[in-house]
C-alpha cells in the first residue's frame, strides 16, 4: 500500500515545551497540591470531574517530564473513587513513582489490595496489574495473596493479568515466587485454561522463569526441556487456531525449539501450520518459515520445496504492508535470496527498486538483483540497473553501477556488461566515470583478455575529471599496467607525479608509485625522469606507508634492477575469485538468525555477509606481511643510524628476504599482490592500524659518504634523498643517484643492468627511411634465436608480439607471413640520441627459432642491442 | 520483548512514555534517537530497526508521530514493527486521526489503549473491536450522554465478553435492525515502464473490504467467479483455511464492522490502462520536455484524478511548463505536479515546455521518473470477480453491496 504521507522532522531541540513550562512548575506543582488536598475528602456530585481534569494536569507533567513525585500523598488520598478512568490515571501516576519512593508506596497498597477485591473483575484486573507494577522490593509480601486469588479468579482476565503478575513478581523476588510454588500453578494453568490468553500468558511466564532459574536448578532446567516436549507442543500446536496472532507467534518460537523424533511429525507439523502462512499478521508468517526452515533443514529435498513454497507469501508481505513492515520482510528475504539465489531467479522483477522507496530498501534489493542474476535473467538485469545510473539519488546510482560490476565478475558473458560499462565512461558524470573506472579495473584483472578494448576508452578519460581517490587509483593503476598500449601513459604519470603535494590521498600516492614503476619498466626512457621525481617525492613522503615503499623501490632498484622488475611486473594471473566472494558455510548460518533482529539493524548486513569476515582476514594477513617488510626494512635505517655496517646489513635482510638472484618468486610475488590487493580493499582501516606505527626516530641521517664500498652510496642516496641539497656536495658517490633520481645532474651510464644500451620508447620512423637504411647499412649482426614455447603459442596473434617488443622499447614497422613462417621488420632508437637499429627477424613456429639480422648506425653498440633484442624476444609469452 | 513505548512529534519532542517492565528505559534514549534521525539528514527515512549503543530501537512514523520501542533483547522483529503499527491504527481509529494535538487531548485513552495493548512487553490485544468494548471512544455521542446522564465514566460497563469467546475477533452477539453486508474489491497498480517505453513490471495488489453490520453469529460465504488469478493471498484470522483449500471459498464469521478480508496478489499483468510518453531532448543547456498521456487500454469505465507527478533533476535553475489540459504546478521542492483529470474526448492532454540547465552544463544527465496516479470506480483492473456472497441463515431483511475501485499504487514512468 501507498506510504502514509510523512511530515518532515524539524531539528528542533527534544523537549521544548518542557523547559518552557518547567520555569514555572515549582508553583504549579504545589498549587495542584492544595486542589489536590481539596477534593480528597470531598464527596459532592460532579468532584470525579474536577478530580479528572487534575489528574489529568498532573499525568501530563509526569509525560512532559516534569517531577510531579510530591504530590504522592494526595493522589492516593483522592483515588478513592469508583470511576475507572480516574483509578486508570491514579495507577499509572502510582507506577511511576513507586519505585523512587518505597515509603510512599506503602500508602497505595491498601487501595490496591482493596480494588482486587472489587466486583468488577476489570478493576480487579487493573488493581492486581498496578499493584504487580509497583515494583517495590519490600513490598513483595503485600503480592503474593491478592496474585494467588487472581490466578484462581473465575473472570479470564484477570488471570490472564495475573499470570503476567507472576512474572513481574519473580523479577522482583524470585524466591518469593518460587517459594509461593507460583511456577507450578502456572503450568497447570497452561496445560487445562480454557482460555488461551491466559495460556500464552503462563507459556511466557515460564519460558522466562524456567530459563533464569535452570542455571541453578535441576528441577527447572527439567521443566523448561519439559516445555519443548512432545506432548506439551502437541497441545499447543492444536489450538494454534484459538490462540491471539502475538500469541501464535510464542508459540511457533517454541516450536522451532522442537527436534522431532522422525520425518511425518515434521510433515504432520507443516501441513498443520500451512495456513499459518496465509495470515495477515506478518509476524506470524514470518515465524511459521522459521519453523518449516528450522525443521526441514536436513532434509535437502524438502528444504528446497519449503524455498518455493515460502516465496509467494513472502513476496506477498514485502508489497502489501507498510514501508517498516516491507523493509523488514525484505531483509529477510534478502537473507533467503543470498543462500539459495536459484530460487529466486525468476522473481528479480520483484528486486526492481520504485522511484519512491526509501535507499535502504534500494540497497538490499540491488544487492538481490545482483545475486540472482544468472544466465537467462542478466540481460534484463543490466538494463534495469543501468537505468538507476541515470537516479537522482547518487548513492544508489553509484551501487548500480557497482552492482553492474559484480554481475559482470559473476558472469562468463561479459561481453555486453562490457559495453555498458564503457558507456557508462562516456555519461560525463564524474561519480558515474568513478565508479566505472573502479569496475573496468576489477574486471580486467579477472578478464585481461579485454583489456583492449577498455584501455582504448580509459585512454581518453582526462585524470583531471577523475577526483575521487578510488577512482584515480585505479585509472592509475591501469595507467601502470598497460602503459604499453597507452600511447601517453608516462606523461600523464609524469605529470600526476608533478603534482604529488597536491594530492591528499596516501592510496593513490601509493599507487602512483608503482604505476611508475611499471611504466618504467615497460618504457624506460619515457618514464625515468617521472620515476626520479616519483621516488624523490616518495621518500620525503610524510605518510609512512608510501615512504616506505618508496624507500623499498628505491632500495630494490639499487640492488638489482632485473630483480626490481621481477617484484614490480610479474607475470600476472587473471583473478578468478575476488576476496569478497562468498562462501556458502558462513551463509548456512544466517537460519541461526533468522525471524531475528540481527537481521534488520543496518550493522548486521556485514557481521553476516561474509566479505567482512573474510575482508578481516585478509586485512590481518597483509598487515602481518606487512609488518614483516618493516620488519626487514627497519633494520637498515636502525644501523645507519648508528653504526657503518647498516647497508650491508640490507642487503643480508634482502638475502633473508630472498630477493636474491636465486630463489626469488615468493617475496615479489606477494609484494605486487598486495599492490594489486589495496585496489581492491579500502585502505581506511589499514591507515588506522598504520597511523600508530610510526618508527619515531629519525632514522636518515646524512652520512659522510667517504667509504669507498658500493654500499656507501646506498646510504648516499638515503642522504641526498632526504636532504636533495645534500646531493651537489657530495660528487664522490653521487653517480648513480643522478641518474636514478634524475635530480638534475648531467652524469654518466644508467642503471646497472640493462646496462649500456638505453632505447627510446618513443622512437619514430617512417618507412621509406627504413627502407634506404636496411639498403644502405651491412648486416652488423646475423644470428638465430630461439623461442619460447609460450612464445610461439602466443605467436597466433602477431599483434602480441609487436605490442610486446613495444614495451620494451622496439618498434615494428612491417610485418607479414603466413603459419608457419612469420616476418618482421623492427627498428629502436637510442635513447637520447639519433643512432638507430633496424632488424628483419624471421620466426619459424614450427622450429621454433628466430632468425634475425641486425643492421646499426652505430655497429659498435649492436653487440649490445642484440642482447637486448634476444632477451625481449625470450621473454614474449612468458611475461 | 519490548520495554519502554515512546511517542514522539514531529519535532523530537517526547509526548507520551510507557514503560512496560521492571527495567526502566531512560528517556534519554530519545535524545539519542532524535540525534541520529537528524544525523541521516532530510532521507528521515531511516531504519525501522536501528541499533543504539544501549537498545534496539524501533521506529514506525506515521502522520508526522513516531512511535519508538525500545528493547535489549533479540525479538522477532515484526512483531514489534506489526505492533507499532497496531498502535498506530488503533490509535489514528479512536481518535479519529493522528496528530500531535489530538494525541495530547487524550493522552489517557492512549495510555490505557497501551495498558490494555501490551503487558510486560508482550502484546495481547490489537482488535479494535475487543478493545473499544473495554475502552470507549472519546466520540462526542458519549461526551453528550454523560452530560445528558451524569455518568461520567467513558468505559462500558460490560467486561470484553469475546477475551473468552473462541471467536476472539467478533464481539458478544450484536442487534442490528437493518442488516447490512458490504463488499469492496480494492485494487492497486503498480507498474513500471522503462526508458525504452516496455512494460517491465506490472502487478495488482488487492484488497477485498467487508463492512458487516448483521445481527448474531452470520457465517458467510463469498466465492469468486474466477479465483485461479489469483497469485497469492493473505487472509484475517476469521477465514476457514480447508474450504479455501478444497474449493477457493471464503468462508468466515465476520467481525462486527469493517476489516479487511484478505489481501491478494496478481502478478505478470499485460497492459496498463493508460500510457504515458516522456521526451527529453537537450541541447546547448536546455532540455525540452513533452509528455503524453492518453488512454490505451479502455477499461469500460471512466478513469478520473489522472495526476502526473515528477521531481525536477537538482541541476535545473528554471523550469517552463505547460500543458493543453489541466494545470501544472511546480511546488516549492522541485516537484512538478500536472492534474490532469479525466482525459478529455477531442484532444490528447500533453505537458511541454523547456529546461533551462546549470550554466556549465550541456546536456541532463539525470532523468526524471514519472509518477502517474489515476482512479477507476467500478473495475477491478485485475479483472477479478466476486461471484456471490451467501450467509447461512439469512436474516429476514439483508441488503448486500458490492464494489469496486482501481487506483495506481506506485505506478512509474522512467524517462
Amino acid at each position: 500500500m501507498a506510504p502514509p504521507a510523512q511530515s518532515q522532522r524539524s531539528p528542533s531541540p527534544s523537549q521544548p515545551s518542557g523547559v518552557l513550562i518547567m520555569v514555572n512548575s515549582k508553583s504549579e506543582v504545589s498549587d495542584l497540591k492544595l486542589q489536590l488536598r481539596q477534593l480528597a475528602g470531598s464527596r459532592a456530585p460532579g468532584v470525579d470531574d474536577s478530580k479528572r481534569e487534575l489528574f489529568k494536569k498532573v499525568i501530563s507533567y509526569m509525560t512532559i517530564g516534569i517531577d510531579v513525585s510530591s504530590l504522592f500523598g494526595e493522589m492516593v488520598m483522592c483515588s478513592a473513587t469508583s470511576d475507572i478512568v480516574l483509578k486508570k490515571m491514579c495507577y499509572l501516576y502510582v507506577g511511576n513513582y513507586a519505585k523512587v519512593n518505597p515509603d510512599l508506596a506503602l500508602l497505595t497498597i491498601n487501595f490496591l489490595q482493596r480494588d482486587c477485591r472489587d466486583e468488577d473483575p476489570m478493576i480487579r484486573g487493573l488493581a492486581l496489574r498496578s499493584l504487580c507494577s509497583l515494583r517495590v522490593a519490600n513490598l513483595v509480601e503485600y503480592l503474593v495473596g491478592p496474585l494467588g486469588s487472581g490466578l484462581k479468579d473465575s473472570n479470564s482476565y484477570v488471570r490472564m493479568v495475573a499470570v503476567m503478575g507472576v512474572l513481574k513478581l519473580y523479577h522482583i523476588s524470585a524466591s518469593t515466587c518460587i517459594d509461593a510454588d507460583f511456577p507450578s500453578i502456572l503450568k497447570h494453568l497452561m496445560l487445562h485454561d480454557s482460555d488461551t490468553q491466559v495460556v500464552a500468558n503462563c507459556l511466557s511466564a515460564l519460558q522466562e522463569i524456567w530459563s533464569a532459574e535452570a542455571s541453578t536448578s535441576e528441577e527447572a532446567s527439567r521443566e523448561r526441556e519439559a516445555l519443548i516436549s512432545k506432548p506439551v507442543i502437541y497441545y499447543l500446536l492444536n489450538r494454534i487456531k484459538e490462540f491471539s496472532e502475538w500469541a501464535q507467534c510464542l508459540v511457533l518460537e517454541l516450536v522451532t525449539k522442537y527436534v522431532p523424533s522422525d520425518s511425518s511429525e515434521i510433515f504432520d507439523i507443516m501441513n498443520l501450520l500451512e495456513d499459518r502462512l496465509q495470515h495477515a499478521n506478518g509476524a506470524v508468517v514470518l515465524a511459521t518459515i522459521r519453523v518449516f526452515l528450522q525443521l526441514t533443514l536436513s532434509m535437502t529435498d524438502v528444504h528446497q520445496q519449503v524455498y518455493e513454497r515460502i516465496k509467494a507469501p513472502l513476496l506477498t508481505l514485502v508489497s502489501s504492508g507498510s514501508p517498516e513492515q516491507s523493509y523488514a520482510v525484505l531483509s529477510h528475504l534478502h537473507l533467503l535470496v543470498m543462500r539459495a539465489p536459484y530460487v529466486f531467479s525468476s522473481d528479480y522483477k520483484h528486486f526492481y527498486c520504485q522511484y519512491n522507496e526509501p535507499s535502504y530498501v534500494k540497497r538490499l534489493k540491488l544487492e538481490m538483483l545482483t545475486a540472482v542474476a544468472n544466465e537467462s535473467n542478466t540481460y534484463e538485469i543490466v538494463t534495469e540497473l543501468c537505468e538507476y545510473a541515470a537516479n537522482v539519488d547518487i548513492p544508489i546510482a553509484r551501487e548500480s553501477i557497482r552492482a553492474v560490476g559484480k554481475i559482470a565478475l559473476q558472469q562468463y558473458d561479459v561481453n555486453a556488461i562490457v559495453d555498458r560499462l564503457l558507456q557508462f565512461l562516456e555519461m560525463e558524470k564524474d561519480y558515474v566515470t568513478a565508479e566505472a573506472l573502479v569496475l573496468v579495473k576489477d574486471l580486467l584483472r579477472k578478464y585481461p583478455q579485454w583489456s583492449h578494448d577498455c584501455i582504448a576508452v580509459v585512454g581518453n578519460i582526462s585524470s583531471k575529471n577523475v577526483q575521487e581517490p578510488k577512482a584515480k587509483a585505479a585509472l592509475i593503476w591501469m595507467l601502470g599496467e598497460y602503459s604499453q598500449d597507452m600511447q601517453d601513459a608516462p606523461y600523464v604519470l609524469e605529470s600526476l607525479v608533478e603534482n604529488w603535494d597536491e594530492e591528499h590521498s596516501a592510496e593513490v600516492r601509493l599507487h602512483l608509485l608503482t604505476a611508475v614503476m611499471k611504466c618504467f619498466f615497460k618504457r624506460p626512457p619515457e618514464t625515468q625522469s617521472a620515476l626520479g621525481a616519483a621516488l624523490a617525492a616518495g621518500i620525503a613522503d610524510f605518510h609512512q606507508d608510501v615512504h616506505d615503499r618508496a624507500l623499498f623501490y628505491y632500495r630494490i632498484l639499487r640492488y638489482n634492477v632485473s630483480v626490481a622488475e621481477r617484484v614490480v611486473n610479474p607475470p600476472k594471473q587473471a583473478v578468478s575469485v575476488f576476496a569478497d566472494t562468498q562462501s556458502s558455510e558462513i551463509k548456512d548460518r544466517i537460519f541461526d538468525e533468522f525471524n531475528s533482529l540481527s537481521v534488520l539493524y543496518q550493522k548486521v548486513t556485514t557481521s553476516f555477509s561474509q566479505p567482512f569476515v573474510l575482508l578481516c582476514v585478509t586485512q590481518i594477513i597483509k598487515e602481518s606481511r606487512l609488518t614483516d617488510i618493516h620488519k626487514y626494512l627497519q633494520p637498515s635505517y636502525m644501523f645507519t643510524d648508528k653504526e657503518h655496517r647498516g647497508p650491508l646489513e640490507f642487503a643480508d635482510e634482502l638475502g633473508n628476504l630472498s630477493i636474491g638472484e636465486a630463489a626469488n618468486n615468493v617475496v615479489p610475488t606477494q609484494m605486487v599482490e598486495e599492490n594489486d590487493k589495496d585496489l581492491l580493499l579500502t585502505t581506511s582501516e589499514k591507515e588506522e592500524t598504520k597511523g600508530s606505527r610510526n618508527n619515531g626516530s629519525a632514522y636518515i641521517v646524512p652520512y659522510d659518504g667517504s667509504s669507498t664500498s658500493v654500499f656507501a652510496s646506498q646510504t648516499q642516496i638515503e642522504s641526498a634523498v632526504s636532504n636533495p641539497t645534500l646531493a651537489g656536495h657530495s660528487p664522490q658517490a653521487s653517480f648513480a643517484i643522478d641518474d636514478l633520481l634524475g635530480l638534475g645532474i648531467p652524469a654518466a651510464p644508467a642503471v646497472p643492468s640493462p646496462p649500456q644500451l638505453k632505447l627510446n620508447t618513443k622512437a619514430a620512423l617512417d618507412p621509406s627511411t627504413f627502407q634506404q637504411k636496411w639498403r644502405q647499412l651491412p648486416v652488423a649482426l646475423s644470428q638465430e634465436i630461439s623461442v619460447s614455447p609460450q612464445g610461439v603459442a602466443a605467436l597466433t596473434a602477431p599483434q602480441a608480439l609487436l605490442r610486446h617488443m613495444q614495451s620494451h622499447s622496439i618498434h615494428c614497422i612491417a610485418s607479414g607471413g603466413q603459419s608457419p613462417n612469420f616476418k618482421f621488420f623492427f627498428f629502436a632508437q637510442k635513447f637520447e640520441e639519433s643512432s638507430n637499429y633496424l632488424v628483419e627477424c624471421v620466426i619459424n613456429t614450427s622450429s621454433a627459432k628466430a632468425q634475425v639480422k641486425i643492421k646499426a648506425d652505430d655497429q659498435n653498440t649492436s653487440q649490445d642491442f642484440s642482447t637486448l633484442f634476444e632477451s625481449a624476444l625470450s621473454k614474449f609469452g612468458t611475461s | 520483548m519490548l520495554q519502554c513505548i515512546f511517542l514522539l512529534s514531529d519535532s523530537g519532542e517526547v509526548m507520551l512514555e510507557k514503560q512496560l517492565t521492571g527495567h526502566s528505559v531512560d528517556r534519554s534514549i530519545c535524545d539519542w534517537f532524535w540525534d541520529h534521525v537528524i544525523s541521516q539528514g532530510d532521507s528521515f527515512k531511516s531504519q525501522p530497526v536501528i541499533a543504539s549503543p544501549t537498545h534496539y530501537l524501533f521506529q514506525v512514523v506515521r502522520e508526522g508521530i513516531t512511535f519508538l520501542a525500545c528493547t535489549q533483547v533479540e525479538m522477532p522483529p515484526l512483531m514489534g514493527i506489526e505492533f507499532l503499527c497496531r498502535v498506530s491504527d488503533v490509535l489514528s481509529d479512536y481518535l479519529g486521526g493522528l496528530n500531535e494535538d489530538v494525541i495530547k487531548d487524550n493522552f489517557v485513552i492512549v495510555y490505557e489503549l497501551l495498558d490494555e495493548m501490551i503487558d510486560n512487553g508482550f502484546p495481547l490485544t490489537t482488535e479494535a473491536n475487543i478493545l473499544r468494548e473495554m475502552i470507549a471512544p472519546p466520540n462526542i455521542v458519549s461526551k453528550v450522554l454523560s452530560v445528558v446522564t451524569g455518568n461520567s465514566s467513558n468505559v462500558s460497563d460490560t467486561l470484553p465478553g469475546a477475551t473468552g469467546s473462541c471467536i476472539p475477533w467478533r464481539a458478544a452477539e450484536p442487534k442490528y435492525a437493518n442488516n447490512e453486508v458490504y463488499v469492496d474489491l480494492v485494487e492497486e497498480m503498480d507498474a513500471v515502464i522503462n526508458r525504452d517505453g516496455a512494460l517491465v513490471k506490472c502487478e495488482v495488489y488487492g484488497e477485498v473490504r467487508v463492512n458487516s453490520h448483521l445481527s448474531g453469529l452470520p457465517d458467510l460465504t463469498l466465492s469468486f467467479a474466477n479465483p485461479s488469478i489469483l497469485d497469492d493471498v493473505r487472509f484475517h484470522p476469521c477465514v476457514r483455511f480447508r474450504p479455501w483449500e478444497s474449493h477457493q471459498v471464503l468462508s468466515f464469521v465476520p467481525p462486527d464492522g469493517e476489516f479487511k478480508l484478505m489481501s491478494y496478489r496478481i502478478k505478470k499483468l499485460k497492459s496498463t490502462p493508460l500510457y504515458v510518453k516522456p521526451q527529453l531532448t537537450s541541447d546547448a543547456g536546455k532540455c525540452r520536455v513533452n509528455v503524453l498521456v492518453g488512454i490505451r487500454n479502455d477499461p469500460g469505465k471512466t478513469i478520473d484524478s489522472i495526476t502526473l507527478e515528477f521531481q525536477l533533476p537538482p541541476c535545473i535553475l528554471s523550469a517552463d511548463l505547460n500543458s493543453n489540459h489541466g494545470t501544472v504546478n511546480i511546488l516549492g521542492n522541485k516537484i512538478c505536479s500536472w492534474t490532469i483529470g479525466r482525459i478529455p474526448k477531442d484532444k490528447t492532454p500533453s505537458l511541454s515546455g523547456t529546461l533551462l540547465l546549470e550554466t556549465e552544463l550541456e546536456r541532463l544527465h539525470v532523468f526524471p521518473t514519472f509518477r502517474v496516479g489515476f482512479r477507476i470506480m467500478g473495475v477491478a483492473l485485475s479483472g477479478l470477480q466476486i461471484d456471490k456472497l451467501d450467509l447461512k441463515t439469512a436474516p429476514s431483511r439483508l441488503y448486500k453491496g458490492f464494489r469496486a475501485l482501481t487506483r495506481a499504487g506506485e505506478f512509474e514512468v522512467r524517462s
